[in-house]
């Protein structure tokens, strides 16, 4: 598969992506372009750990993370003939899933207010927690989901996902001094959390 | 404050969410059953690929000069893409094809059914076909949602509940009868909507 220099150097880092996921994407779209759609399942198996814990963390709760990975994957599967190669498969996907966790977390509030009456009558809170391995995941849950979502999403990006800022501006269109920027100002929140607990 | 303290708390708060989270393997099925209903993409016509893996090899001197036509065409076909005022006019097509799709906009159904076993979504974006687009349950609710991306514009929809019961969604505009006696609901997908 022809990989230009450039995509090398913008997309290598932060452990996202190894050379063996590689070639195997690169085999799997070609599957998939030339009529097996099966191959994709194994695009989906590949990536969908990861994708949804970013999911998870940036959206704070299990539904509207399947629904931003079925929208992420099944949009990735519409636009796979405008993929190209000289991307990063993985990079791509991640660009498109960033998009749809923007999208979903904006629209959850009207969301909310149509159906809060529903919800109530029908959900126990306490459910809500299923599935949550214990009370540091929910803490730390808690204290991303207090942070407005474009610091979130570049805390998670820078540590989490453990990408460079030039991956960051990369996928998210934003200038590296301004991802910055939000990356501080995230850790200051965090740390303004963290000093209300120590003095509770 | 001091910086190994704040480090220490970012540090805790990155492990913690670093952890891998539950995964479903039927939120995963659930996708390949929509991918499998959507009309397999197909590789476009390669004149990409046939500019950049010719079958045919050039001397380095007619490489230059084709190189220098090239270029030539390029200015000429810049000179007039601008307007009267020197701006450009359009988008650099290089920047255009790497954007991502961006005429579909993600739509979220939700539809209160505790009694049902099943539900589906049915509309003029999937031919009516209750096999097409199931919806799914929350978990410890009757709630049942799906979220698919729609192109601009009005939407008739509705819901199939156990196979053969049809209802509109109460929290949308009705649309006139459809001449079938089945009540469909509209929706208007906007751009970012």
């Amino acid at each position: 598969m022809p990989v230009s220099a450039i995509a090398d150097v913008t997309l290598a880092a932060g452990g996202w992506v190894i050379t063996k996921d590689m070639s195997d994407d690169a085999a799997d779209v070609q599957r998939v372009l030339a009529g097996d759609v099966d191959a994709y399942a194994a695009l989906v198996d590949r990536y969908y750990d990861r994708c949804a814990r970013f999911a998870v963390r940036m959206l704070g709760n299990r539904d509207d993370a399947e629904d931003a990975l079925q929208a992420t994957f099944l949009r990735a599967y519409r636009a796979l003939d405008r993929y190209q190669e000289r991307d990063r498969f993985s990079a791509w996907l991640y660009r498109i899933l960033v998009n749809q966790c923007r999208s979903i977390a904006a629209r959850r509030a009207h969301r909310e207010r149509v159906f809060v009456r529903e919800e109530a009558l029908l959900l126990n809170a306490p459910d809500r927690s299923v599935g949550w391995s214990g009370e540091d995941e929910e803490f730390v849950q808690r204290v991303l989901s207090e942070l407005d979502p474009l610091l979130r999403e570049a805390f998670l990006l820078k540590y989490i996902e453990e990408m460079s800022y030039e991956e960051m501006s990369a996928l998210t269109g934003v200038g590296v001094s301004a991802l910055k920027m939000r990356v501080k100002r995230a850790c200051d929140r965090l740390r303004e959390r963290w000093e209300r607990i120590k003095h509770d | 404050m001091i910086d190994s303290e704040q480090h220490t708390y970012i540090d805790m708060i990155a492990r913690e969410a670093r952890r891998p989270v539950a995964t479903d393997r039927a939120a995963r099925e659930r996708i390949m059953t929509l991918v499998r209903s959507e009309p397999a993409p197909h590789r476009r016509s390669s004149v990409w690929a046939a500019i950049f893996q010719p079958r045919f090899s050039l001397s380095p001197a007619v490489s230059t000069l084709l190189a220098a036509g090239l270029v030539g065409i390029g200015v000429i076909a810049g000179a007039f893409a601008m307007n009267r005022d020197g701006h450009q006019v359009g988008q650099p097509r290089f920047a255009a094809a790497q954007r991502l799709p961006v005429s579909d906009t993600v739509v979220k159904f939700v539809f209160v059914a505790p009694q049902a076993e099943h539900v589906s979504l049915v509309g003029d974006f999937n031919g009516w076909d209750a096999s097409k687009t199931p919806m799914v349950r929350s978990e410890h609710s009757g709630l049942w949602t799906v979220t698919l991306p729609l192109p601009e514009g009005r939407h008739l929809y509705a819901f199939v509940v156990d196979g053969n019961s049809w209802s509109a969604d109460p929290n949308a505009p009705f649309a006139p009868d459809d001449g079938f006696g089945h009540a469909n609901s509209v929706r208007i997908v906007n751009r970012g909507s």
